[in-house]
């Protein structure tokens, strides 16, 4: 079953190890090359702490299962950085087809909780199949002109 | 056909379409007149009052011109001045059209250019110009590919009085019947 960005901000983490609470997701962490969740960023400001997406133990719906707690590390480089302090949040972000056409902004993104891929981002009313993901950044997030969407029903 | 003027484009953020980052905005056009075509951008940092950027974009380097920003594939493609196309890196002076009186082949004044018409999503074809009619009032004339400029005037054929368009969804339209006509395809 797929979950969505909107659900997943905002659930909680555990570590599988101590069965202790580690904290809240607050961001969601893409890679527009691979099209899949890099990373998880829990807890916000300057608590701020990244999972890479290889240590969580399992991406539920009732809680996200961190392996241990030394999963749990500080951004490493700029990019990290601009993650942990909500930046490069999808949710919000404008939309830009690579044409230079704004279409609007970023709802929701549909992924796989298994993989970490994702499925589709919408704008609107529309659905943006996630191959169409160009690149993702502090300004926008850029869509291929030939998988714009079709409309939701 | 989707068209802008200059004056749209200055200010658009400039945007890598492979890091989603806005790495500059347009400060102003690069314009070749004989051509009829965009050489490409002067640049400035992004935000207000944040000064001018000492790289500038080529039209060749440019993946697409939309309405709503300058698309580059990466942060590279801009480049220092020097390293630039001569007419992007070191702009040939005297002969921005401008100003420029728009004189019909027959010598009829058609008006003064105020700003050149951009194709939307192209790489910076020049497809038109916004004029000052005589009167007063704005208008858009299309432009052939290959016409004489000498930095005072610009000389169209007679054919353009013709395709002249009140704004700049009816010079879309006029730009492919003009050149029909004058067989450009």
């Amino acid at each position: 079953m797929n979950d969505r960005f909107t659900a997943v901000k905002g659930r909680k983490a555990v570590s599988r190890d101590t069965a202790e609470p580690v904290g809240n997701i607050s961001h969601l962490l893409v890679d527009a090359t691979s099209k899949r969740i890099a990373a998880l960023v829990i807890g916000k400001g300057r608590r701020a702490r990244i999972v890479d997406w290889e240590r969580l133990s399992g991406l539920g719906a009732d809680a996200v299962m961190v392996e241990a707690e030394d999963a749990l590390r500080e951004p490493a480089d700029e990019r990290e950085q601009a993650g942990a302090d909500g930046k490069l949040e999808l949710l919000g972000q404008l939309a830009l087809l690579e044409s230079g056409t704004e279409l609007g902004r970023i709802d929701d993104v549909v992924f796989d909780p298994d993989t970490g891929h994702l499925q589709t981002l919408q704008v609107g009313t529309g659905e943006h199949p996630a191959s169409s993901l160009l690149g993702a950044g502090t300004y926008a997030v850029v869509l291929a002109a030939t998988g714009s969407g079709k409309s939701a029903p | 056909m989707l068209l802008i003027t200059g004056s749209d484009v200055r200010g658009l953020p400039v945007v890598t379409v492979r890091g989603g980052e806005d790495v500059a905005q347009v400060r102003d056009i690069i314009y070749q007149a004989q051509a009829g075509r965009l050489q490409g951008f002067t640049l400035n940092k992004r935000g207000f009052f944040s000064g001018r950027l000492s790289e500038v974009l080529a039209a060749e380097q440019i993946h697409a011109i939309g309405q709503d920003a300058v698309m580059i594939l990466d942060e590279d493609k801009l480049r220092a001045p020097e390293e630039a196309p001569k007419g992007v890196g070191d702009p040939e002076g005297g002969r921005d059209v401008i100003g420029n009186d728009v004189l019909t082949e027959g010598g009829k004044s058609l008006g003064e250019i105020k700003d050149v018409v951009l194709l939307v999503g192209g790489h910076g074809d020049v497809v038109g110009y916004q004029i000052k009619r005589p009167t007063g009032e704005d208008a858009y004339i299309p432009l052939p590919s290959q016409l004489a400029v000498s930095g005072t005037s610009l000389v169209v054929p007679d054919a353009t009085e013709e395709f002249a368009r009140d704004d700049l969804v009816g010079l879309g339209a006029a730009v492919d019947e003009f050149r029909t006509k004058l067989g450009l395809g």
